[in-house]
């Protein structure tokens, strides 16, 4: 078993304008993503999953701060405060960003774009990026003609097609896709999921997906961790969290999901996101979950969940402390 | 039957000014001989992917964009040949959410006044508007102590409680709503759904959503109207088209939607583990 990516009690923040304080948008995570899963992180907007994925592709800004350690394959790339991610960043760590349309420059054509990334990071010359742009877009469905294009003569769906065929061309072996939350329909969500889904299996790329949506992440991914306030409360095979989900948090996120077809009231929980600025260790659901006891001002470990495999829960109703 | 909206045959589109050379203005058709009613107390939703012309339907029915052919009736009245005050005395029945709750508030304006806007509007007094406007406030279930706050530290969530307490607080009879969760995540959108229906049955609005999102079609509507590159392919009531869907784009629609949510809804669908 080789782990693509393994990230030892990981921290980061961002350091505010005024450096008066620091955001944690990640705190104290572990986890380990073997070669060949596709692996899902969910949550709610701001739990910090964009921030994970990009420390993992090399791309933090700046003013970001980091704690931990964090591995691909074997390479040291984040140690404590130290980042090295030269030779990783885009060959064998692949991005592809939140939002297709403000990620491709307007005055670059497709192909222009395939080529100053390939030429960065493979040293292609023009004609082998044009050959490898080709192959790449052939499999994610696009016709070569798309190369001559520029950006606003296509639509969302193909730009994000582009995006993933960018990343395939570089020969990355971990993908990882900030999904879009913007509004796309079904049929194109089905569609791009589908093809990601795909390019794991067929060519084994290992596959990091980034959503809010936790159902949607039943049709390509097998592993899961669900996310909150940059902590990972549960994690586990898909179709065990699924089936069998144990944090409140993860219960509510499944009973808020529309199903076509099936009439049954959405049961959200009432509460906002919490924005963590102090790096407390209390449970991050706390305020917010209808279970809530005296314990939970501290923080839960991360505990397995019975004898499922893989399957672990952060929250102290589920570990023993109190029963019901 | 009362019927208090009705598109006829209407075809509209956004004038524009292709290529630099030639600045010959041609209007760009968006939207292509769309016909359909909406009855009193209603709850319909217009769907379709991005850029099928959802927002340019809601456009029209709202007063801001003719039709080049075809008319637009709102309570019976033809809305675009009606002279501009009376326009002006229809469309205040409409209470109106638009897409995208990150840009439609004025980030430098407190929220009274982007609540409170509607009222000052027709003149009501300013004493008046505010007491108003803490009264929906509370119905949509945000604190009163924001109201001399800005938008600007609001979640995403929080912004959307105020577009919709702006879209109520002058009483409307028609609530049309533009996207009203998507840029939501699935917890906070389940409680915009719950809101919108408490807000329907507790004032008897007649409610026109747009989404692209069939499951919440689902939730806010009674009756699907199915758009695609500017036309209507299907129409009819929820149960009728997720039970019996016509046209292939509603077909693939419904597939694409029990693929993606498919662990939920039902047992059938494979999952990998
Ligand atoms: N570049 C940045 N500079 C400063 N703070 C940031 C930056 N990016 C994110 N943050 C903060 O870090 C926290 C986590 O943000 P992040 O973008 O990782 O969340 P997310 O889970 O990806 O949310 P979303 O679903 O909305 O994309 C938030 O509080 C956010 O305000
Ligand atoms: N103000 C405008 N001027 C010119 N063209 C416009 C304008 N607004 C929209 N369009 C064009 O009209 C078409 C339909 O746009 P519309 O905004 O109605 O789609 P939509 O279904 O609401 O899409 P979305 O789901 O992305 O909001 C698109 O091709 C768009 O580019
Ligand atoms: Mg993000
Ligand atoms: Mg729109």
């Amino acid at each position: 078993m080789v782990l693509a990516v393994r990230a030892g009690g990981i921290s980061i923040g961002y350091i505010d304008e005024e450096e008066e304080y620091i955001v944690w948008a990640v705190r104290g995570v572990d986890l380990a993503i073997e070669e060949g899963d596709a692996f899902c992180l969910v949550g709610e907007s701001g739990s910090g999953k964009t921030t994970f994925a990009s420390a993992i592709a090399g791309i933090l800004p700046p003013h970001a701060v980091t704690r931990g350690k964090l591995y691909i394959f074997d390479r040291l790339a984040i140690d404590e405060s130290t980042w090295n991610f030269n030779g990783l960043r885009g060959r064998v760590v692949s991005y592809i960003p939140q939002n297709p349309g403000t990620s491709l420059s307007p005055f670059l054509t497709v192909e222009d774009h395939f080529y100053y990334v390939l030429r960065d990071t493979l040293r292609y010359d023009r004609e082998k990026s044009r050959k490898a742009a080709m192959e790449a877009l052939l499999k994610v469905g696009l016709d070569r003609g798309v190369l001559e294009d520029y950006p606003h003569e296509l639509s969302g769906g193909m730009q994000q097609r582009v995006l993933i065929a960018i990343a395939l061309a570089s020969n990355a072996k971990i993908i990882v896709a900030d999904e879009p939350t913007s509004a796309i329909d079904a049929n194109l969500r089905a569609s791009v999921l589908q093809l990601l889904g795909r390019l794991n299996r067929e060519y084994r790329v290992t596959l990091l997906l980034v959503t809010h949506d936790l159902a949607s992440t039943s049709i390509v991914c097998n592993r899961l961790a669900v996310m909150l306030a940059g902590k990972i409360v549960e994690t586990g095979r898909t179709i065990s969290v699924l089936r069998n989900p144990q944090h409140p948090y993860t219960k509510m996120l499944l009973d808020c999901v529309p199903l076509l077809g099936v009439k049954k009231p959405l049961k959200p929980l009432p509460g906002e996101p919490i924005q963590v600025v102090e790096d407390k260790a209390i449970c991050p659901f706390r305020e917010r979950c209808p279970r809530a006891i005296d314990k939970c001002v501290e923080e839960p470990p991360l505990k397995p969940v019975g004898d499922e495999e893989n399957h672990y829960v952060k929250c102290w109703r589920l570990t023993g402390v109190e029963s019901g | 039957m009362d019927s208090i909206l009705e598109l006829q045959r209407v075809t509209a589109g956004y004038k524009s000014i292709k290529g630099f050379k030639s600045l010959i203005k041609r209007v760009e058709i968006v939207l292509r001989d769309i016909s359909f009613t909406v009855e009193k107390g209603e709850r319909v939703a217009i769907i379709g992917e991005s850029g099928s012309g959802k927002t340019t339907i809601l456009r029209v029915i709202l007063g801001l964009l003719k039709p080049i052919s075809g008319k637009v009736l709102i309570y019976g009245k033809d809305l675009y040949s009606l002279p501009s005050d009376q326009k002006l005395q229809i469309l205040r029945r409409i209470g109106y959410v638009p897409q995208d709750p990150y840009r439609s508030l004025n980030p430098v304006l407190k929220i009274k006044y982007i609540v409170g806007e509607p009222l000052e509007a027709v003149g009501v007094e300013w004493r008046h508007i505010e007491e108003r406007a803490s009264e929906v406030l509370k119905i949509v279930g945000l604190p009163q102590s924001i109201i001399n706050d800005t938008a600007e530290e609001l979640s995403g969530g929080m912004r959307q409680r105020v577009l919709i307490a702006r879209a109520i607080i002058a009483e409307p009879e028609i609530l049309v709503l533009d996207e009203p969760t998507s840029a939501l995540d699935v917890s906070i959108q389940a409680q915009i759904i719950n809101l919108l229906n408490s807000i329907y049955n507790t004032f008897k609005v007649t409610m026109i959503t747009v989404t692209h999102d069939l499951g919440v079609a689902q939730y806010l509507a009674d009756r699907l109207i199915i758009l695609k590159s500017g036309k209507i392919v299907e129409e009819g009531s929820v149960d009728e088209v997720l039970r019996n869907p016509k046209s292939e784009y509603t077909k693939s629609l419904i597939t694409s939607y029990l693929q993606i949510t498919g662990i939920n809804s039902l047992n059938n669908i494979k999952i990998r583990g």
